[in-house]
C-alpha cells in the first residue's frame, strides 16, 4: 500500500517537473497559449488595465509554477489541457485547466481556430460573442463587457453607470421600502422629539419660532 | 341543506339587509350614524378597554380585508421568507388584544351603574356576539395554524364567489366545525349591522387625525386647569401619539424586511459541505506560498548559492523573475552579447515590481509611476519618478558538477571564462552579497 | 512660584473650557441656540461626519464576524463574505461607501469650521480634538484599506510606508536610519506581511476606534457646553431652538445621507471604479498590476508628491500642521472673511488635487 502511494507520489513529481520544464521552454518562443494581443487592444482602447486573468486561471497567464499555471497540472489536468489545445472547431466542451470559465465560454464557443483568426482584428472579438450570454449576470452583457475591458465574470465589475441602473431596477422593491421606513422613522422620531420637549417645556415661549420652520 | 342556509343563504340575506338597513338608517336616524359615546359617564376603564379592543381589531381586520380584497399583495407578502410566521404572531397577539379589550369593555358595560343608564339590549348582544367572534377566530388560528396561507385556498375564493354571484360552499363546507362557526358570525355580524351601535363603522371619523384639537375645559373649581397648559399637554400628547405611529410604522417595515436580513447575516451560509472544502483548499495553497516564501527567506539566509534558471532558459525580450537576497524580487535576461544580465525588479522608487517585458528601446516598465528602466545599464529615464539605477545582482554560471564558470559581482568585470557560448549548458545562480556574511 | 503661576494658569484654561456649571441637561441641551443665517448648513456637517462613523462602527462589528486577519485567509475571507453570506455583499460595500463618505465630510467640516472661526475662544478644545479626530480618520482609512489583502491594498501601503523611510534622507548622520527604525516598528517585520497585516487589524478594529471615541465624546461635550459658534461676522438675525428644531433637522440629513448610502451600497459596488486586477490576491512574487494608488483622500499629498522634492512637501506639512493646531492663537484677530477666504483656498486645492491630479501631474512634468 505504501509502495503504492510512494509510486503515484514519484509520478506526480515527475510530471510536475516535465511540466514545469515545457512552461520554461515555451517561454523563449511566443506562447502557443496566451494571446497578448487581445489584452494589448482592451488596455488600448479602454486605458482600463487588464492582466490575463480575463481568460486565463492565473494572473500571470499560463506559464509557472503557482496554481492555475501549467507548471500545476496533474496529469489528469494535463490530459484535459491537451484536449483544449485541440479543440479547433466550436462546441468541443473541453475545459482547459488553465482558463477561466470565460476562457473556455470563448474556446467552446468560437473554437480555437476562429480565435487565432482574431488575433489580427482582436476587437472583433466582441461581436463574435453570443449577443446574450452575461457570464456574471451583472445586467451587462459579456460583449460589453468586454469591449468596456471590464471583467465577464465578476458582478461586481463593469461599467458603473450601467451597473447602477441594473442593479436600482432590480432591488426597486427594496429601495422603496427602505425609503418608506425611512420617512416613517423620521416622522415618527420628529413627532416623538417634539413631544419630549413639550413635555419638558423646552419649546414653550417660542411657538412664532415653531411655526416659522414648519 | 343547513350548510346551504348558512354558507350562501344568510351570507346573502346578511349583506342584503346591511346595504338596505343602513341606507334606511341614514335616511331615517341621521344622528344615530354612529356609537353612543359614554365617556363623559366614566372613562377611565373607557380607555383601558377601547384603546386595546381597536387597535387589536383594526389589525385584525386589516389583515382579513387585505387578503380579501388584494390577494396577489398578500400573496406576494406571504413569498416573504418568515413573512408568515411574522403574520402569524402579528394577528394572533392583536386578537388576544382586542379580546383583553373588549372584556374589559363588557366588565365596564355590565358593573358601572352610570354606563348601565344608556346600554341598551342590542349593545350587550353586540358586545357577546363580538366577544365569541375574536374568540371563535382565535380559536381558529391557533388550532389551523397558518391561516393566512390556507386562507388562500379556501376562504378567499368563497368570499370571492359570492360576491362574483357563482356561489360555491363546497370550498368551505369541509372545513372543522370552528372555521365555519367564524364565518356564520362574521354574516351575522354583518346582518346586525344596521341595528346596533356597529354602524360607527360606516362613519369612521377620520379626519379626527389630521384636524385641529377640540379641547373640552372645564371651567368649574375642582377642574380648573389653566386652559394653555391643557392644550400644551394636548399637544404633547398629540405628537407623542404621531411620533409613536411613526416609529411603530417604521419598525413594522424594518421587521418586515431588515430582521429576517439580519437574522440571516449572523446565521452564515447555509452549511455547503462542497463550498466549505473549496475555501479551505484556497486557503491551504495561500498558506503553502506564505511557506514557501519563508522557506525562501531561509534558504537565502543559509546558502551562499541560489539557482535562478538555466542559462539556456534565459530570454532577450522577457526577463525570468526570481527572489533576491532581500526578499525583493529580481529579472534574469539574457544580454545581447549572450552574459546574463541580474538586476532588482524593486522598482527604487517606491518599491513596486518592475514589468518583465522589454520594449523596443530595451526598457523594462514600473507601471506604478511610470519608471522605464534601461536593462543594460538600470538607468531610469530622464523625467521619471526613480532617480536611481536598478542595482545590479551578482550572479555565477555554474555547470553540472557545481564548478564556478563565470561570475561577477556587481560594478565589476566578469571573471572566468571569456566566451558565454559554450556555457549554454550551464546554470545561472545568485551569489551571497558580501555583507551578508 | 513660576511653576505654581503656570499650573493655575492652566487650571485657568481648563476652567474656562469646560465650565462645571454648566454640565447638566439644561445648559447643554434645553437652552442651547444655534444662529441661523447663510452659512447654517455647515453646521449639519460634524453630525453628518458622526451618523457615518456609527455606520462604520455598525458595518464593522458585522464584518467582524467573518473576516479573517491573516495573510493567507484574509482576502478568501472577504471574498467568501461577499459571495456566499447572506447581505454580506451589502454589508460590506456599505462599508467601502461610508468610508468614503465620511472622510469627504470630516474634510470639508474642517474647512467649514475653520472658515467660521469655529476654534475661537473658549472653543480651543473642541478644535484640538477636531484636528485629533482628523488624523484618527485618515489613519483609519490607512490601515483599513490594508485588511482585504489585495494587490491594490498591499501595494499602496508598501508605497505608504516607503514614503516614510524616504525621509531619512534628509535627517544628519545617526538620525538618518530613524525612519527606517519607524517603518519597520509599523510593519512589523523587513517587508509588509503578516505582522503588518495583525498590526494594522488591531489599530483599525480596537485602538483607533477607541481612540476616536473618547476624542469624540470630549469634542461633542465641548460643542455642547459652548453651544455653535456664531460663524459669522454679523450678528445673527434669528436663532433657533437646538432641541427639537435643529436636532430633529439633523436626524432628517441622516436620513438623506443614510438613504443615499444605502441605495449606493446595494446598486454601486465600490470595486466597479477600480480595474479588476487590483482586487486580486495579493502574491508577494507574482507581478504588480497597473494603476496602483492611494484611496482618494490621500491624493491631496500624493500628487504633489510626484511633481515636488520630498522636503518641500514634509516641510510644508510640518508647517499645515503647526498652523492647524495653532489656529486659535495665530488667527485670534484674523475677520471671518478672511479665514472663509483661506478656507475656499485650501478646499480649491482639495478639489483640484482630488478630481484632476493626474492630469496637473502630466501637465507639470510635460508629458
Amino acid at each position: 500500500m505504501r509502495r503504492q502511494s510512494d509510486v503515484a507520489t514519484s509520478f506526480c513529481r515527475i510530471v510536475t517537473m516535465c511540466a514545469a520544464l515545457l512552461g520554461a521552454c515555451t517561454l523563449d518562443s511566443p506562447p502557443a497559449a496566451a494571446y497578448p494581443e487581445f489584452q494589448r487592444s482592451i488596455l488600448k482602447t479602454t486605458a482600463r488595465p487588464v492582466n490575463c486573468a480575463f481568460c486565463h486561471a492565473h494572473a500571470d497567464g499560463p506559464e509557472g509554477t503557482a496554481p492555475g499555471q501549467i507548471g500545476r497540472l496533474s496529469a489528469a489536468e494535463l490530459a484535459q489541457l491537451g484536449q483544449a489545445r485541440a479543440a479547433l472547431s466550436p462546441d468541443n466542451h473541453a475545459t482547459s485547466p488553465i482558463l477561466n470559465p470565460f476562457g473556455n465560454h470563448l474556446l467552446n464557443r468560437l473554437g480555437k481556430k476562429r480565435i487565432l483568426e482574431l488575433r489580427l482584428v482582436p476587437m472583433e472579438l466582441a461581436s463574435a460573442l453570443p449577443f446574450d450570454s452575461d457570464l456574471d449576470h451583472d445586467g451587462i452583457t459579456d460583449r460589453d463587457e468586454y469591449r468596456a475591458g471590464t471583467h465577464p465574470l465578476l458582478d461586481t465589475d463593469g461599467d458603473p453607470w450601467k451597473l447602477f441602473q441594473y442593479n436600482f431596477w432590480k432591488n426597486r422593491t427594496s429601495l422603496i421600502l427602505t425609503l418608506l421606513a425611512t420617512i416613517l422613522g423620521l416622522y415618527g422620531l420628529k413627532h416623538l422629539l417634539h413631544g419630549f420637549a413639550f413635555a419638558s417645556g423646552s419649546a414653550t415661549g417660542d411657538n412664532a419660532d415653531r411655526e416659522n420652520d414648519r | 341543506m343547513l350548510d346551504a342556509f348558512l354558507l350562501i343563504g344568510l351570507p346573502y340575506l346578511a349583506i342584503t339587509t346591511a346595504i338596505v338597513g343602513s341606507y334606511w338608517r341614514l335616511r331615517a336616524h341621521r344622528f344615530s350614524y354612529s356609537a353612543r359615546s359614554s365617556q363623559f359617564l366614566e372613562h377611565r376603564q373607557l380607555l383601558l378597554g377601547s384603546a386595546p379592543w381597536h387597535i387589536g381589531i383594526f389589525v385584525v381586520l386589516l389583515g382579513h380585508i387585505v387578503a380579501f380584497l388584494l390577494p396577489g399583495v398578500w400573496k406576494a407578502i406571504l413569498a416573504v421568507p418568515g413573512a408568515l410566521v411574522a403574520i402569524e404572531i402579528v394577528g394572533m397577539a392583536a386578537a388576544v388584544l382586542s379580546l383583553v379589550g373588549l372584556s374589559l369593555l363588557i366588565v365596564r358595560r355590565v358593573t358601572s351603574g352610570r354606563v348601565q343608564a344608556v346600554t341598551t339590549t342590542m349593545d350587550l348582544v353586540v358586545a357577546g356576539l363580538l366577544l365569541a367572534q375574536v374568540a371563535v377566530g382565535l380559536l381558529t388560528a391557533v388550532q389551523l395554524r397558518y391561516g393566512a396561507a390556507w386562507g388562500m385556498g379556501t376562504a378567499v375564493p368563497y368570499l370571492w364567489s359570492l360576491l362574483t354571484i357563482h356561489p360555491d360552499m363546497t370550498l368551505v363546507a369541509d372545513l372543522p366545525l370552528v372555521f365555519k362557526l367564524h364565518l356564520i358570525g362574521a354574516w351575522l355580524l354583518i346582518l346586525l349591522l344596521p341595528f346596533t351601535r356597529l354602524i360607527h363603522l360606516l362613519a369612521l371619523p377620520l379626519s379626527y387625525l389630521w384636524r385641529a384639537p377640540q379641547l373640552v375645559i372645564w371651567t368649574t373649581m375642582r377642574r380648573g386647569e389653566q386652559p394653555a397648559l391643557a392644550r400644551a399637554r394636548a399637544d404633547s400628547r398629540r405628537e407623542f401619539l404621531k411620533g409613536g405611529l411613526g416609529i411603530a410604522g417604521a419598525s413594522g417595515l424594518l421587521a418586515i424586511g431588515v430582521s429576517e436580513k439580519a437574522v440571516n447575516f449572523f446565521k452564515g451560509p447555509a452549511p455547503d459541505g462542497e463550498a466549505e472544502a473549496m475555501l479551505l483548499q484556497k486557503k491551504l495553497v495561500r498558506l503553502q506560498l506564505s511557506a514557501e516564501e519563508r522557506a525562501l527567506e531561509l534558504e537565502r539566509r543559509r546558502s551562499t548559492f541560489i539557482q535562478v534558471a538555466r542559462q539556456a532558459d534565459l530570454s532577450e525580450v522577457k526577463g525570468h523573475y526570481f527572489i533576491d537576497y532581500d526578499m525583493a524580487p529580481g529579472l534574469a535576461f539574457k544580454g545581447s552579447d549572450g552574459w546574463p544580465i541580474v538586476r532588482s525588479a524593486k522598482c527604487t522608487h517606491l518599491g513596486c515590481t518592475v514589468g518583465s517585458e522589454i520594449d523596443a528601446q530595451g526598457r523594462i516598465l514600473c507601471p506604478c509611476h511610470i519608471s522605464y528602466f534601461d536593462v543594460r545599464t538600470g538607468q531610469p529615464n530622464a523625467g521619471a519618478p526613480a532617480t536611481v539605477p536598478l542595482p545590479e545582482i551578482g550572479w555565477a554560471l555554474m555547470d553540472g558538477a557545481g564548478t564556478i564558470m563565470a561570475r561577477k559581482e556587481p560594478g565589476q568585470p566578469i571573471q572566468g571564462a571569456s566566451d558565454p557560448m559554450p556555457l549554454a549548458g550551464c546554470t545561472l545562480f545568485l551569489t551571497k552579497p558580501a555583507d551578508r556574511g | 512660584m513660576s511653576r505654581t503661576g503656570s499650573l493655575r494658569q492652566l487650571g485657568n484654561f481648563l476652567t474656562g473650557r469646560l465650565p462645571v456649571e454648566k454640565m447638566n441637561f439644561d445648559s447643554m441641551v434645553r437652552k442651547k441656540e444655534v444662529p441661523v443665517h447663510r452659512l447654517s448648513w455647515a453646521y449639519y456637517l460634524g453630525g453628518l461626519a458622526l451618523f457615518f462613523f456609527l455606520v462604520q462602527v455598525v458595518t464593522g462589528l458585522m464584518l467582524l464576524f467573518y473576516y479573517q486577519p491573516t495573510v493567507s485567509d484574509a482576502h478568501a475571507s472577504v471574498e467568501h463574505l461577499t459571495a456566499h453570506v447572506p447581505g454580506g455583499g451589502l454589508v460590506r460595500n456599505m462599508h467601502s461607501w461610508s468610508s468614503s463618505m465620511m472622510i469627504a465630510s470630516v474634510f470639508i467640516h474642517l474647512l467649514t469650521t475653520f472658515g467660521m472661526k469655529a476654534f475661537e475662544k473658549p472653543r480651543e478644545i473642541t478644535w484640538l480634538t477636531g484636528l485629533g479626530l482628523f488624523a484618527v480618520t485618515l489613519v483609519l482609512g490607512f490601515t483599513g484599506y490594508l485588511l482585504p489583502w489585495h494587490q491594490i491594498a498591499v501595494n499602496a501601503t508598501k508605497v505608504g510606508l516607503q514614503t516614510i523611510e524616504e525621509a531619512g534622507r534628509y535627517l544628519p548622520g545617526e538620525m538618518s536610519a530613524w525612519p527606517r527604525l519607524v517603518r519597520e516598528t509599523i510593519q512589523g517585520e523587513a517587508s509588509v506581511g503578516q505582522a503588518t497585516l495583525s498590526r494594522f487589524f488591531a489599530l483599525h478594529v480596537i485602538i483607533l476606534p477607541f481612540a476616536m471615541a473618547i476624542m469624540l465624546g470630549l469634542h461633542l461635550l465641548s460643542v455642547q457646553l459652548h453651544g455653535m459658534s456664531r460663524g459669522v461676522d454679523e450678528p445673527p438675525r434669528r436663532r433657533e431652538k437646538f432641541f427639537p428644531i435643529f436636532f430633529v433637522r439633523d436626524l432628517q440629513v441622516w436620513g438623506v445621507a443614510f438613504m443615499v448610502l444605502f441605495t449606493l451600497g446595494l446598486c454601486l459596488p465600490f470595486e466597479a471604479l477600480f480595474s479588476y486586477p487590483l482586487f486580486e490576491p495579493y502574491i508577494a512574487q507574482g507581478s504588480t498590476p497597473d494603476g496602483i494608488k492611494p484611496e482618494w483622500y490621500f491624493f491631496w499629498i500624493y500628487y504633489p508628491l510626484e511633481i515636488l522634492p520630498l522636503w518641500v512637501l514634509m516641510l510644508a506639512q510640518m508647517v499645515l500642521g503647526v498652523v492647524m493646531a495653532g489656529a486659535p492663537w495665530i488667527f485670534r484677530d484674523t475677520n471671518r472673511r478672511t479665514l472663509r477666504l483661506l478656507a475656499f483656498a485650501g478646499g480649491l486645492y482639495l478639489i483640484l488635487m482630488t478630481f484632476f491630479g493626474e492630469s496637473i501631474v502630466h501637465l507639470v512634468k510635460g508629458r
